[in-house]
């Protein structure tokens, strides 16, 4: 492979030629803002957020999708730059609900990270804003559409799995939202609770339903830790408060894993003080059940108990 | 001793305290706005209520004292009712920017708001609208999100003696302000900043140098390096920067501090800061060792005592230093050099 030599905001950085100017920035810690750009994904260019400034260019280019070429002269944060992406940004808000006074994802939602950083605010209008549908049909996951930005971050993680692509765009323009499946809901659709899209929702779309009115992000001591149920080891968090293993949470799925109910919930019976009860989904509904049959350890329990019984029985008569 | 039932659990606590000092020291967790235990109580913000059977009124657990027999229930309905209506209005008159407000991760009423489930002021009329006072060096006051819980008032008055500010007007139009309205810069504020670490909400913000939220700094506890007294104090730190400073309860100071502990921290991480001491060489300073600077300051001291006798020298010491330190100093001078010529600056 060969290397390439640009410079992002007055810095040299020396990268692969395959580099989008996105991750060459990252490597000289120039954190371009992107909402839609996740380095698991396939680069869509959605958001344009992450708009750069090349000489000799007239138009801005986008950094996830623009290759890096020898001699490239970038800026990321021009004036030219800062206007397009407040601009960006006033638009998303305009049509985002004004409630980060308790949202979930207050803390870490890109939406208010960016806005923060480019100071730009929740603007008074007239027009139309997205309806605000929410679908509490399933115990792990709350989607609501009145926040959906529309990265398409979730659609692109769900139909990595070949067995899921539950989540696709429907409808145009304006009215386009994520559905599952044939606009379902959570519950009577195929989705499988897995969570890799609400690790990547970049906003309070798509949150993590066993964390809500638990605390905010800012109030948890955050433990990174292995899921136990296969050798891969997906990555998950258990979060603490005040000294107590609130919830736990999916991260990252571990390599050429897809993350799993399976393994959320044994993460959550090993860690966590008060485990909610489980879940599982039994023909299209979502069926409260006990920790035995939610792991799978029915069968082996009972037969671990009787095998005991006997074993001690030989004992005493021996 | 009192013996009360709390939620239904039969405790014994001291008497002559507040049903909500008892419940801290109990763990059962109280919202409250304006309370603050260095102070007085104030009653002002109402959050605390709680329902004592008996009585027709909710009370405010910060004015009431515990009684023997009390029966007391801290998150009934009721309760619960009145402290969410007590928010809501709150909230209508609050301007809903918590999106790049400074305060937000460390709020009191985003807090108790989200605790209480309250997403929204829905009481739509009148809001307050006020210039911001950007107008003192250290931090902005905008009476906007000011809740008037009257702390920084208090705070002023009662712990750092100053009495810069008071409440003016009534009703809806009180609002925290400075003598004749001439605004902070010409107030006598002595910029402590202590009203500013007392403030619940984002009505009291220091001024920001370099852009951080409150979740994404580490609070780092240390000693403030100013004086002798030893301050103890957080040091904000984002990306390995020093980025704001906030006071730490308990002795010497108890959530206190001075304008220079508080606000005069970005010479740690300015880029002219000595690290290392500067020897002058061929009429250049050049950076040396510790070990370097004390052999030449040993070196040069011997020199001009043997030369010139020990009354060519005198010490002056800092503020800055310990009192033992300040004892060492002097000692050194008497017993080593061999002079009287030793003061220290706070006499200047």
């Amino acid at each position: 492979m060969r290397e390439v030599t640009l410079i992002i905001d007055g810095r040299k950085v020396t990268v692969p030629d395959n580099f989008f100017i996105i991750q060459a920035a990252r490597e000289v810690d120039i954190h371009i803002p992107a909402l839609c750009y996740d380095p698991s994904l396939e680069v869509v260019g959605a958001c344009r957020l992450c708009l750069v400034e090349i000489e000799g260019s007239r138009k801005l280019q986008a950094a996830c999708s623009t290759r890096v070429r020898e001699g490239m002269v970038v800026h990321t944060e021009s004036d030219r730059v800062v206007n397009m992406r407040k601009e960006i940004l006033r638009l998303l808000l305009d049509n985002h609900p004004n409630d980060c006074l308790t949202c979930q994802k207050a803390g870490e939602c890109l939406l208010q990270q960016y806005a923060y950083r480019y100071d730009v605010k929740f603007r008074e209008h007239s027009g139309a804003k997205r309806p605000s549908y929410v679908d509490t049909s399933s115990p792990y996951i709350l989607k609501d559409d009145s926040k959906c930005i529309l990265c398409g971050k979730c659609v692109r993680t769900c139909s990595q799995v070949q067995d899921r692509k539950v989540l696709s765009f429907a409808g145009r323009g304006f009215n386009t939202r994520i559905v599952l499946d044939a606009d379902f809901t959570l519950e009577e659709s195929s989705c499988v609770s897995c969570n890799r899209c609400v690790t990547l929702c970049p906003v309070g779309a798509l949150v993590d339903k066993r964390l809500l009115g638990k605390g905010r992000l800012w109030e948890y001591e955050i433990k990174e830790v292995k899921c136990k149920v296969c050798e891969y080891g997906c990555d998950f968090e258990v979060l603490v408060k005040k000294g107590k293993n609130i919830a736990v949470r999916a991260k990252e799925p571990g390599k050429g894993r897809p993350l799993c109910l399976k393994g959320r919930l044994t993460t959550e019976f090993m860690y966590l003080d008060n485990p909610e009860r489980p879940y599982i989904k039994e023909n299209r509904q979502f069926i409260e059940t006990t920790w035995k049959e939610a792991l799978g350890l029915k069968d082996m329990l009972d037969k671990l108990l009787n095998y005991e019984d006997e074993e001690m029985g030989v004992e005493y008569n021996g | 001793m009192a013996r009360i039932i709390i939620n239904g659990v039969k405790y014994e606590v001291d008497d002559n305290i507040t049903i909500l000092e008892a419940c801290n020291r109990l763990g059962i967790s109280i919202p409250t706005l304006c309370h603050d235990e260095r102070l007085n109580p104030y009653g002002a913000c109402r959050l605390c209520v709680v329902e004592i059977k008996g009585r027709k009124n909710l009370e405010a657990s910060c004015t009431t004292k515990v009684r023997d027999g009390m029966e007391i229930e801290t998150h009934s309905d009721k309760v619960i009712r009145a402290r969410k209506e007590i928010l809501d209005l709150l909230f209508s008159n609050h301007p809903e920017d918590c999106l790049t407000c400074e305060k937000s991760g460390d709020c009191k009423l985003q807090d108790y708001c989200y605790e209480y489930g309250v997403e929204r002021g829905t009481y739509l009329g009148e809001k307050k609208d006020y210039p911001i006072d950007d107008s003192n060096p250290f931090y902005i006051y905008d009476p906007n999100k000011c809740i008037l819980c009257g702390k920084c008032i208090r705070v002023c008055s009662q712990l750092q003696g100053t009495n810069a500010i008071g409440l003016e007007n009534r009703g809806f139009k009180t609002k925290v302000a400075t003598p004749f309205n001439m605004g902070l810069a010409n107030s006598n504020c002595v910029s402590c900043g202590n009203c500013v670490a007392a403030c619940p909400v984002g009505a009291l913000m220091p001024k920001k140098r370099i852009k951080h939220r409150a979740w994404e700094v580490n609070m780092v506890r240390t000693t403030c390096s100013y004086c002798g007294v030893g301050c103890q104090m957080y040091l904000l730190v984002k990306d390995n920067q020093v980025v704001g400073v906030e006071p730490a309860e308990g002795v010497p100071n108890h959530g206190l501090l001075c304008v220079k502990g508080r606000f005069g921290y970005s010479f740690i991480n300015h880029p002219d800061r000595l690290k290392t001491p500067l020897i002058k060489r061929n009429g250049k300073f050049e950076e040396a060792t510790w070990e370097e600077a004390y052999d030449l300051i040993i070196k040069k001291i011997n020199e001009i005592k043997d030369k010139y006798g020990p009354d060519s020298l005198a010490g002056l010491t800092s503020a800055r230093c310990t009192n033992e330190e300040n004892y060492l100093f002097q000692k050194m001078f008497r017993a080593l050099i061999g002079t009287n010529n030793v003061d220290h600056c706070a006499r200047l």
